[in-house]
């Protein structure tokens, strides 16, 4: 299992296309940075199918304003939570 | 576990210096080892040993440093990439003819085999991109 990291918007870059197109049935993706953008209600739907495996980290989410604003889709995680996803993958991918 | 970071992205311009020092520093906490820090493309701008931030905003520079000093991790700056961007130690200063130098200890100019290094010998490579 991977764990996919992505820093960029869905709504301002495509690399996030790149990302799914990457991702394994069993991997998960960590939004952090403006990628947090990615876990609001209005844009959480280009990650469709990801449910369960869906991250934000929520210092970049307070940092913008954003805390408590998530789709339930997502699961916040801390910066801790961050490592321990790290923890539980074989390997990290970051998309950027 | 044994983790590397891998950061390409330039302090101040990106927030990716601030997200992997924060990861870094919460790695250690969680009582993992760091065995290294690579800074490459525009990352290697957070060896600047000028760098002078408002007081009022993180010191990155400085925060890299603590790190090593707290818990002795190796700082590797790509040298290709630094001596490009006018990154240069005192002895590269001097072998190219330049007056001052902008790279000091505890960064350290290395090979790229450095990195592959750090991937080899580690669990974990996190990489934080521009």
């Amino acid at each position: 299992m991977l764990l996919h990291i992505l820093n960029r918007s869905p709504a301002t870059s495509l690399v996030y296309r790149q990302a799914l197109t990457a991702i394994g049935p069993e991997d998960r993706l960590l939004l952090i940075e403006d990628g947090v953008q990615g876990a609001m209600p209005q844009l959480v739907r280009h990650f469709e199918g990801l449910e369960g495996r869906l991250f934000a980290l929520r210092e970049d989410l307070a940092s913008r304003g954003l805390e408590g604003h998530c789709d339930p889709a997502v699961q916040v995680v801390d910066v801790d939570g961050f490592v321990l996803l790290t923890e539980e993958a074989d390997r990290t991918v970051s998309w950027y | 576990m044994r983790y590397a970071i891998l950061l390409l992205g330039a302090p101040y311009s990106r927030q990716a210096s601030h997200s992997a020092l924060r990861f870094a520093r919460a790695l250690v906490a969680r009582g993992h080892g760091l065995e290294g820090v690579f800074f490459y493309h525009d990352g290697v701008h957070n060896a600047a040993r000028l760098a002078a931030p408002p007081q009022d905003e993180p010191h990155l520079v400085d925060g890299w440093k603590a790190l090593n000093r707290e818990q002795g991790v190796p700082l590797q700056v790509c040298i290709a990439a630094a001596l490009r961007r006018g990154l240069l130690d005192e002895r590269e200063a001097a072998r190219h003819g330049k007056q001052g130098h902008s790279v000091e200890p505890p960064f350290e100019l290395t090979g790229l085999g450095q990195l592959v290094d750090l991937g080899l010998r580690c669990d974990r490579l996190v990489t934080f991109g521009p």
